[in-house]
């Protein structure tokens, strides 16, 4: 199955089986080892990616429906050589421990910022509430959104 | 480790009439996928393996939300995220916005569909009370003609639906919430504030200008084999006036109408106790205003 799309900005073909899903086609077809596997169910978010800007499992969508969209996969997140906002929040506000969920976790609170760039406390929990941590807690996670969304360091 | 999905084969119609067609082919096991976020974990943990699955997401015209004179129109594809947001069905259903705000994160609110919740026949939908409250009905298409069946028909038994081999759903189609109506939805999850509802309550209710209630509804999810209606817990409030003593009485009718059953989030005592206390909640709630949508 032939498919074209956007892929962290850039045009990208790939040629994969129909029943594979988007998280097979970014690890196994494009080898960007970012997106991580977790439950396999929806349930854990550190598959997230994003769709034309919207947050998605691709654990759940099949490769076949994100033909002609665009995604973003944590490999895009940086521009230019210059970590994301909310990379940078993360890394120094301790935001990340394992590092399992992190790609799920940005990605998450990338789509949140981008439909309500000033969010409060709950926005964060609510917009991150699909995306497991088991390490740090939470508390440095919502921390790190918001202020990568006020812009403090 | 990952698990892939058993191989199937895709199918991905770009008219109804040839999804249609599709789905008409008896040979193997083919089902329909929306946005995959029940299908695709059901066929990782190996309960279905179909060899064929028809896509719908190549018919646009399946996705549509829209006003049908004074009936809400929601494309069996409209995304549940798409419809909490949506303008119109904020300010006409805002019971139905409510109820679609509560399925699941956000994540999956982006890639599930209404049409697929409805018929993935979860007894502990979200929007099945809602739908229920609201009265709507579902638009099924065949290769000959096509018929609407009432939501309180559509739902007929654990993961079953009215849903024939060879049919689509095509839209829900939901009639005006009526004039003067408060209403709202809660769910109690037992595991995680994201999980599907130990219980789920939807309620419409009509007050009069004295404060009796001209017409109330309530729909119960997670409590028996599919969403239902509390038609007996409804009957003692039709036209009385909610005092507590009266809203205690329709939560203990509610509790004694549903069949639970016991599972890994809660036993059935446990549910009929969460009915009894999320029912009298929500209609004190919307009784004294402190919450209505």
């Amino acid at each position: 199955m032939k498919l074209e799309l956007t892929l962290n900005g850039h045009p990208c073909t790939a040629d994969v089986p129909a029943h594979w899903t988007v998280l097979d086609l970014l690890r196994d077809g494009l080898h960007l080892m970012g997106t991580k596997y977790g439950c396999g169910e929806g349930v854990c978010g550190t598959c997230t990616v994003l769709a034309d800007g919207r947050p998605m499992r691709a654990c759940l969508v099949l490769a076949a429906h994100v033909r002609g969209r665009a995604l973003t996969t944590i490999e895009g997140l940086e521009r230019n050589g210059r970590l994301d906002p909310l990379q940078t929040a993360f890394a120094e506000r301790g935001a990340a421990q394992c590092g399992f969920c992190t790609p799920g976790m940005l990605l998450a609170a990338k789509a949140l910022l981008g439909e309500n760039p000033t969010p409060t406390a709950d926005a964060v929990r609510e917009a991150l509430a699909g995306n497991l941590c088991r390490c740090t807690g939470y508390t440095k996670i919502v921390e790190a959104v918001l202020a990568a969304a006020s812009g403090r360091r | 480790m990952t698990v892939r999905l058993y191989p199937f084969q895709l199918v991905e119609p770009e008219t109804l009439a040839a999804a249609l067609d599709a789905v008409a082919g008896r040979d193997g096991d083919a089902r329909l996928v929306a946005g995959g976020t029940a299908l695709v974990p059901m066929i990782r943990l190996g309960l279905v393996k179909p060899d064929r699955l028809i896509s719908l997401h190549r018919l646009p015209e399946l996705a549509a939300i829209r006003r049908d004179g004074g009936i809400l129109e929601l494309g069996a594809m409209a995304r549940l995220a798409d419809i909490h947001t949506a303008p119109l069905v904020r300010e006409g259903w805002p019971l139905l916005a409510e109820a679609a705000r509560r399925v699941a994160t956000p994540a999956i609110r982006v890639s599930g569909t209404i049409g697929g919740n409805l018929c993935y026949a979860e007894a502990a939908s979200d929007p099945g009370p809602a739908l229920l409250c609201l009265e709507a009905e579902v638009r099924i298409a065949r290769s000959v003609g096509g018929r609407t069946v009432p939501a309180t028909d559509f739902f007929r038994g654990f993961y079953e639906t009215a849903l024939q081999p060879g049919e689509i759903v095509t839209a829900i189609r939901v009639p005006a919430t009526p004039g003067g109506a408060r209403s709202g939805y809660v769910k109690f999850t037992s595991r995680s504030a994201e999980d599907r509802p130990l219980v789920g309550v939807a309620a419409l209710v009509v007050p009069d200008s004295s404060g009796r209630w001209l017409d109330a509804r309530i729909g119960l999810g997670g409590v028996a084999p599919t969403p239902i209606r509390a038609r007996r817990a409804e009957a003692t409030l039709r036209g009385e006036s909610p005092t507590d003593a009266a809203l205690r009485a329709t939560a203990e009718a509610a509790a004694r109408e549903a069949e639970p059953l016991s599972d890994l989030m809660g036993s059935a005592d446990y549910r009929r106790e969460m009915i009894r206390v999320w029912v009298r909640r929500l209609l004190t709630m919307l009784r004294d205003g402190t919450r209505s949508s």
